[in-house]
């Protein structure tokens, strides 16, 4: 007996790893060897070698080792999902061999980024601001990998910052939030305060304060990114308030701020992909990152030699960032309210009007 | 801005956010205080409570029904419960270890699951529980729509805390219960059987961890998103502990911390101008302030988190 119950307990150890590593979703990088590992550094080191040699265009076919590094899961419907994408384009239109890592917290970033470029993976992305400093400190020891990451504020020789506008789709969306209201008062939800977000919740901001200079925007951080329920109470908070529209660039969070939304009746802005089919009454549009649009450029910028440290701003302009149709709520917005908001859109993409991007906590 | 926190109005609205985040741990606490009081401390709450979740989300969106969604749930939760207690009872080992392994485990599984089962390609969301009012009691100012206009898991809640005191109180069963987690070679001894006890108090636990779970998604937000406890496991511990090991303070315990929940983000929404990260703080800081006036006093049941072996010395 005693040895049965050793038997399944160790039966279920082993069924414990291979799930959680699994459950990680981490790909090939994790499964080569520390031998594999070393042959695939020398060998990297052999290739830079000799491309400095010869022209960049000499490597066209050659095949790219690309990695993602995520703070969530890839399957996420907002910020993780879309970088994701952006890596199967790479894959299906570049042939690009990927891999990609999920859930990884501040504290494990660098070990990450090191497992990558240490098993000579040539383009190395890491997703979101907190993914620029452990970019610099690993970058040093690996000059021959290129570091990419996305709303970084970092550039070092080898690592480039790709920021999106994300603060144009915020200012539209306060535009169409102040239009909207009735009552004065509109709402927005953060997840946790960084440049990234700070810059879109100022947008909305200054946009709603552009329609209505009177208008009262209620703001909140929920302190996570995926405490669903405290971000439906922080937009019900809101709604008790007299907010009648909510806004939100809280990816998981947000999605509980629009069910506050539904439930209450009033209406809600979506952020990152076009989240109407949520809430098909509820979400009158959402202000879409193109992040894969953005992770092909910053490749391309590889594959054709120009690729170079520095942080480069992609905004509506270049396609990075843009506004979801209205869908079903067509109706319920005002002729006025719509050409308005064309109208701004149009002149952001002519680079005749500036959003400002205030990354200060107001 | 005074005058608008102290409003009926704001008051009102604040009890019934407060009552409504202190449910889910109301339910863990109360599955947490069942399992501590025969000895065994599941740290592994966070996992029962997400595997809750997780099983009420799948339960509810294949069969289309909110009661096959809490017994998923319940079920989910009862799971990881008895992995908790078959390597704390039978095996005997490190229940810290266990139940920090198991949170970690199944944020993973949990994660995994609901990928394959969203395959990623469309947003998945059920409708969530509707609320009940109970005429005359909800109209009572402040307090009444806060206690009575909940949904059905909150009236049983209260139901549910009130037999678990009696329980303990007035039953042989709840003495006995109790006995073996304070002394168990005694009750061993008495002839209680102490590890079939503690096997019926980790299913307890299992079940109000997972109702405890399933809360967020059946009743709250209606959908599953990975990780989505995001700590509410850890703090029904700590309510448990705060709650002085009973049904009755646990439930005063995680009221405070729903309530300094519902009160930071409340604050921020009205624009009170204090940093965001201070005020998620405050549920915190009020736990660390009521410990420090529990100093000097134990509480706890005398076996608590050593595992009971029959003739060892």
């Amino acid at each position: 007996m005693r040895k049965i119950t050793k038997a399944i307990a160790a039966m279920m150890a082993v069924s414990m790893t291979v799930l959680s590593v699994a459950g990680c979703g981490s790909s090939s990088a994790e499964a080569t060897t520390a031998a594999e590992a070393t042959t695939a550094a020398a060998e990297a080191d052999t290739k830079a070698e000799a491309s400095e040699a010869e022209a960049p265009a000499a490597e066209a076919d050659k095949t790219y080792k690309v990695a993602l590094c995520l703070s969530g899961a890839a399957n996420d419907m907002g910020w993780c999902q879309v970088a994701y994408e952006g890596l199967k384009i790479l894959e299906d239109k570049y042939g690009c061999e990927i891999a990609y890592t999920e859930n990884l917290t501040p504290d494990d970033i660098e070990a990450a980024y090191a497992d990558y470029a240490a098993n000579g993976y040539d383009v190395i992305i890491g997703h979101g601001y907190e993914f620029g400093d452990p970019a610099i400190e690993v970058a040093e020891q690996y000059p021959d990998a290129k570091f990419i990451v996305t709303e970084g504020e970092v550039s070092a020789d080898n690592v480039a910052s790709y920021v999106t506008k994300c603060e144009e789709g915020g200012y539209i969306m306060g535009m169409l939030a102040a239009s909207m209201s009735k009552t004065g008062k509109v709402g927005y939800v953060g997840p946790i305060q960084g440049a990234s977000l700070v810059k879109i919740m100022n947008g909305f901001e200054d946009g709603a304060k552009e329609v209505n200079p009177d208008i009262e925007v209620q703001t909140a951080w929920t302190g996570s990114f995926t405490d669903t329920a405290l971000g439906k109470e922080a937009a019900q908070a809101m709604i008790d308030n007299g907010a009648d529209v909510i806004g939100h660039c809280a990816n998981e969070s947000g999605t509980g701020c629009i069910n506050a939304a539904k439930e209450a009746g009033v209406f809600a802005t979506g952020d990152s992909y076009d989240q109407n089919d949520l809430a098909p009454e509820t979400v009158l549009s959402s202000s879409v990152y193109h992040i894969s649009h953005v992770v092909e450029v910053a490749f391309q910028s590889v594959l054709d030699g120009t690729y170079a440290g520095g942080i480069y701003q992609l905004g509506m302009k270049e396609d990075a960032v843009s506004i979801a149709p209205y869908h079903g709520l067509e109706g319920q917005i005002p002729d006025e309210v719509k050409s308005l908001i064309d109208e701004r859109v149009a002149e952001i993409k002519a680079g005749t009007f500036e959003v400002p991007c205030d990354t200060k906590v107001r | 801005m005074m005058e608008q926190i102290f409003s009926v109005t704001f008051l009102t609205a604040f009890l019934a956010a407060a009552v409504r985040m202190a449910v889910p741990l109301a339910y863990a606490g109360l599955g947490e205080t069942i399992a501590e009081k025969s000895g065994i401390l599941n740290i592994g709450m966070e996992g029962v409570m997400l595997s809750g979740a997780f099983f009420s989300f799948a339960g509810a969106f294949l069969s289309g029904s909110m009661s096959v969604g809490l017994l998923c749930g319940i079920m989910g939760g009862v799971a990881v419960s008895m992995l908790h207690a078959l390597l704390s009872v039978k095996l005997a080992k490190d229940q810290s270890v266990s139940g920090i392994a198991i949170n970690i485990f199944i944020l993973g599984v949990t994660s995994f699951l609901y990928k394959l089962l969203s395959s990623g390609d469309s947003y998945k969301q059920i409708v969530p529980m509707g609320k009940l009012r109970i005429p005359v009691l909800a109209d009572i100012p402040l307090i009444g729509s806060a206690l009575f206009e909940q949904d059905i898991l909150a009236y049983v809640l209260y139901v549910l805390i009130f037999a678990v005191t009696w329980f303990y109180a007035r039953t042989n069963l709840g003495l006995s219960a109790a006995a073996i987690g304070e002394n168990p070679r005694a009750a061993d001894a008495a002839g209680i059987p102490v590890h079939l006890y503690q096997y019926l108090a980790m299913v307890c636990n299992g079940i109000l961890g997972g109702v405890g779970g399933a809360y967020l998604v059946l009743v709250q937000v209606g959908n599953f998103s990975d990780n989505m406890t995001s700590g509410r496991g850890y703090i029904a511990l700590a309510a448990v502990i705060l709650g002085r090991y009973t049904p009755l303070g646990m439930l005063g315990a995680a009221f405070l911390f729903g309530a300094a929940n519902a009160l930071q983000i409340r604050l921020q929404a009205i624009g009170v101008p204090l940093p965001p990260q201070a005020l998620a703080m405050l549920p915190y800081l009020i736990t660390l302030v009521a410990l420090l006036g529990s100093i000097g006093k134990n509480h706890g049941p005398e076996s608590l988190s050593r595992p009971y072996i029959r003739g060892a010395r």
